[in-house]
């Protein structure tokens, strides 16, 4: 905790993510607002008869867009934070000293990451905290307990999430020859499951998955066949798709249980992958 | 001008001794290939459908025959262009970012400053490098996907097909080159290496992912799934009629799209190659006379770019750098 916080790189990543959460709420709120001025103008103009699409709509809509930010700020914020915090032991050989003193390997490693765990988790707290309140002026009264459940539910998901990233991001600190690998492999690893998996799954263009709400796979025999294998791997739509029925947003719809088990599973896989990495690797040098 | 060659040339032998590199470039050319064969194949899925519902017609003794999908072969690219958009950018920023960094890993940076080279002759000579090799990997890329839509999506190409993917191509090689240029020049900006990577990182974040998503966000079309005039069943010119009333949060909101160069990439590459549906099939001049506001902008950026890298990786930059 204490060398992310003197990390000032990191903070410029960690500033960006809370500040984009905290504008998602205001972002959302400003565009609800003008759809309503639209379909009002549509309705007095004598164009429609159709029920406003956006009528009771619940107040946690306006957070719909934090699910995205955590999928593309947060993770990456969370690899970056991951391959700092193991990579500068290595750098500096501090693992030499730390491992010099009575402290197993796995004990050493489960502690860096309940550290990284504390940082990420107060990010989090501190973005939907800010959030929580926002809504609460729009909505004009504070959130009820059952929304503010879902919050929590919401930021708890994001926390696992992230966790994982981070985890990836210290394994590539701990396994990478050079600082540049160990950056850029947790990377490509995340454009492949943020992007390509869900493709191919679901024909989903790679810009549209930058919408909150999971992509919906193409029916038919090659993309029946292929979204279930894809879509149990393709983490980030897991995520987006647990999140939208936590936050209520009406255009998913199903059960979030099967997302959040998939998410907590791999996030086991990953400590187990990482608290297994022998003293020796913890000790290598870089090869620059 | 030699000095800045022979310095292009290192750089080319070092990309080609890079594995990293290879590893970056094949992923993103499986991506793009990937694209293609998951659009030809939704594509089928379409006919398929489209099939199914005509015989069932047919059996009914229905005697309409609804309009087939119609395949247009450049619209097969659309997914390939939006991975240059996004990945490209990002390996782009990470190629930028290595050729000043591997100087200072590997120590060579003080044997190369201590030869006789221009003022702008190092950083000049990596832009010059890493441009030769975009262009190298935007060919490669270029032949991959043309032959894809051919074999995979099975879609027959006319000549000017070829010349929309060969502009579409230009415009994908300066677009790369700009991201690889401010990378350059962050990096020598930057007192720690690894602090001009993230900065580097952090800027593709922002004008990559965030304001063009933002932009999305906002559209008041965009918030009900099938848009929400198409909801609200409002023709073109009624919904032209009602959004000139929220002329300022439109113009705010595209604002925030455009000051973005990946929307710019975006726009003339779908405009070339007929994915936006309002130049589908429409003449060269026709387009270039829409777009050349865009390609302007583009250029300018470019040029900005390259000015910024070939003007800041300065011998006194280097040389404060730590790693």
């Amino acid at each position: 905790m204490l060398t992310t916080r003197r990390a000032r790189t990191a903070h410029l990543l960690l500033f960006v993510f809370i500040g984009m959460i905290i504008a998602s709420s205001i972002i959302g709120w400003v565009t609800n607002r003008t759809v309503t001025g639209v379909y009002e103008k549509v309705v007095a103009d004598g164009l429609t008869t159709a029920p406003n699409p956006f009528a009771g709509v619940t107040p946690l809509y306006y957070l719909r867009n934090a699910v995205i930010y955590v999928v593309l700020i947060g993770s990456l914020m969370a690899i970056v934070l991951g391959v700092q915090a193991t990579l500068r032991d290595r750098k500096a050989a501090t693992t030499d000293l730390v491992l010099s003193r009575p402290v197993g390997s796995v004990s050493r490693l489960l502690g860096q990451l309940a550290g990284l765990g504390v940082v990420l988790a107060a990010s989090i707290g501190i973005s939907f905290f800010v959030s929580w309140v926002i809504i609460s002026v729009i909505n004009g009264a504070p959130l009820g307990w059952a929304d503010t459940g879902r919050v929590i539910g919401f930021a708890l998901l994001s926390w696992v999430l992230l966790t994982t990233f981070a985890l990836l991001g210290m394994l590539t600190g701990l396994r990478s020859k050079q600082e540049t690998t160990a950056l850029l492999v947790p990377f490509v690893i995340w454009s492949a499951v943020a992007f390509v998996l869900p493709q191919i799954g679901t024909a989903a263009r790679p810009v549209s998955l930058l919408n909150p709400v999971p992509a919906v796979s193409s029916t038919g025999g090659y993309f029946d066949i292929v979204s279930m294998v894809t879509g149990p791997v393709s983490m980030t739509e897991q995520f987006k798709t647990a999140s939208s029925i936590i936050l209520q947003d009406t255009a998913v719809t199903g059960n979030a249980a099967f997302s959040i088990l998939i998410l907590v599973g791999v996030l086991a896989v990953m400590m187990v992958i990482v608290a297994a990495t022998p003293r020796s690797r913890m000790r290598s040098g870089l090869n620059e | 001008m030699s000095s800045t060659w022979v310095i292009a040339q290192k750089e080319l032998l070092d990309l080609r001794r890079d594995r990293l590199f290879a590893v970056l470039i094949a992923f993103l050319a499986v991506a793009t290939l990937i694209s293609v064969g998951v659009a030809a194949a939704s594509f089928r899925t379409q006919l398929d459908a489209y099939n199914l519902y005509v015989q069932q017609l047919a059996a009914s003794g229905s005697t309409t025959v609804p309009a087939a999908p119609q395949l247009f072969p450049l619209q097969l690219l659309r997914g390939g262009v939006e991975y240059l958009e996004i990945l490209g950018a990002l390996f782009a920023i990470v190629l930028g970012y290595g050729t000043v960094a591997k100087e200072k890993y590997r120590g060579t940076l003080q044997l190369l400053l201590s030869r006789p080279v221009g003022r702008f002759a190092i950083p000049a000579g990596k832009v010059l490098g890493l441009a030769v090799v975009w262009f190298i990997v935007v060919a490669l890329l270029t032949v991959t996907t043309t032959v894809a839509i051919l074999v995979i999506g099975n879609a027959p190409l006319q000549g000017i097909d070829i010349a929309r993917i060969l502009i579409a191509a230009v415009v994908a090689w300066l677009y790369l080159l700009f991201w690889s240029a401010l990378a350059i020049g962050i990096t020598a900006l930057s007192h720690r290496l690894s602090t001009g990577l993230i900065v580097a990182i952090v800027v593709w974040l922002v004008f990559v992912l965030i304001i063009p998503q933002i932009g999305d966000t906002m559209d008041p079309d965009n918030q009900v799934p099938g848009g929400l005039f198409a909801t609200l069943q409002i023709q073109k010119p009624d919904e032209l009629k009602v959004l000139a009333n929220f002329a300022v949060f439109d113009s705010i909101r595209n604002g925030l799209e455009v000051s973005s160069i990946t929307k710019h990439f975006e726009r003339l590459s779908f405009a070339f190659l007929g994915i936006k549906d309002k130049y589908n099939q429409q003449p060269l001049g026709l387009v270039w006379a829409d777009m050349w506001g865009y390609a302007i902008t583009l250029a300018a950026a470019i040029l900005a770019s390259v000015t910024f890298a070939v003007g800041f990786t300065t011998r006194r930059n280097l040389q404060r750098k730590i790693s």
